[in-house]
């Protein structure tokens, strides 16, 4: 697979980090369609980013073979959005506190943080065949 | 993400575009920052007034840039925080590592 491909609320893109402004213009268009306000289609976006950046890096590790997977849909005042990759699967208990003190400088490890922070509901889904992260918030 | 540059009584002015989210666009800040750090600048202050966002990466960019300033002996610290920065500085507890200023004129002004 070599470019993205939208598919009504979904859109799929390979394993680098390169297409992340094409999900990010997928997702505005349609957070814009539902009429979500300007500051939570922010905090949709970054959570957003921060997953997609994890399903290239940390699910499929960059490989060329693997695609990622957003896919939107709504009700009434709410929006969900499942992002997906083909990795291995994790589990959140190996994740260190990135508010402790002796973690405050490292320069990665707060990417779910800031999601669970920004986000009304997270739910992680993960198999040895990949992890499927859905984020929920009203508006 | 666009990115420009520039040097104001000694001190680097860095002032990024848009939304920085990861991939071409980080990697442009880290290497302008590294850039600078490279030619012995030691002294930036990094403008986000026109940044809509960023993400954990952009956080990890100025983190990187903020220790390796400080470690040897020169500081970055930031300008024109918008809402939406803040927020996720507040919420990361990295308000309580970066010094921040309400205009570049400020910034300027905690390096003498
Ligand atoms: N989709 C994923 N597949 C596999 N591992 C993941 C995935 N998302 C997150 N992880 C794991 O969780 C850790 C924390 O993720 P995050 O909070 O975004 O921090 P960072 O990406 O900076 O390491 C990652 O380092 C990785 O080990
Ligand atoms: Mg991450």
């Amino acid at each position: 697979m070599q470019k993205p491909i939208i598919n009504g609320n979904r859109i799929t893109i390979p394993s680098d980090q390169e297409y992340l402004a094409d999900v990010d213009s997928f997702l505005d268009g349609q957070l814009r369609e539902l009429t979500v306000g300007e500051s939570i289609r922010a905090d949709i976006a970054i959570s957003v980013s921060e997953l997609v950046n994890n399903a290239i890096l940390h699910g499929n590790k960059s490989s060329p073979e693997k695609v990622v997977t957003v896919e939107i849909s709504s009700e009434p005042g709410q929006v969900t959005i499942a992002v997906s990759d083909q990795g291995t699967g994790f589990t959140e208990e190996q994740i260190d506190d990135p508010v402790a003190d002796e973690n405050l400088l490292k320069e990665v490890g707060r990417g779910i943080f800031i999601v669970r922070a920004l986000m009304d509901d997270v739910d992680i889904s993960a198999s040895e065949r990949g992890t499927t992260i859905s984020i929920s918030k009203s508006f | 993400m666009k990115l420009s540059d520039r040097e104001q009584d000694g001190v680097v002015i860095l002032e990024p575009k848009g939304k920085i989210m990861g991939g071409p666009d980080a990697s442009l800040l880290h290497d302008k920052l590294y850039e600078y750090i490279e030619h012995d600048k030691k002294q930036v202050i990094v403008d986000l007034s026109q940044v809509d966002w960023m993400n954990s990466t952009g956080l990890g960019i100025l983190i990187s840039g903020y220790t390796t300033l400080k470690n040897s002996g020169g500081e970055l610290k930031l300008a024109n925080v918008t809402d939406k920065i803040q927020s996720l500085l507040t919420i990361t507890k990295l308000v309580t590592v970066f010094d921040a200023y309400d205009s570049i004129e400020d910034a300027i002004q905690s390096f003498r």
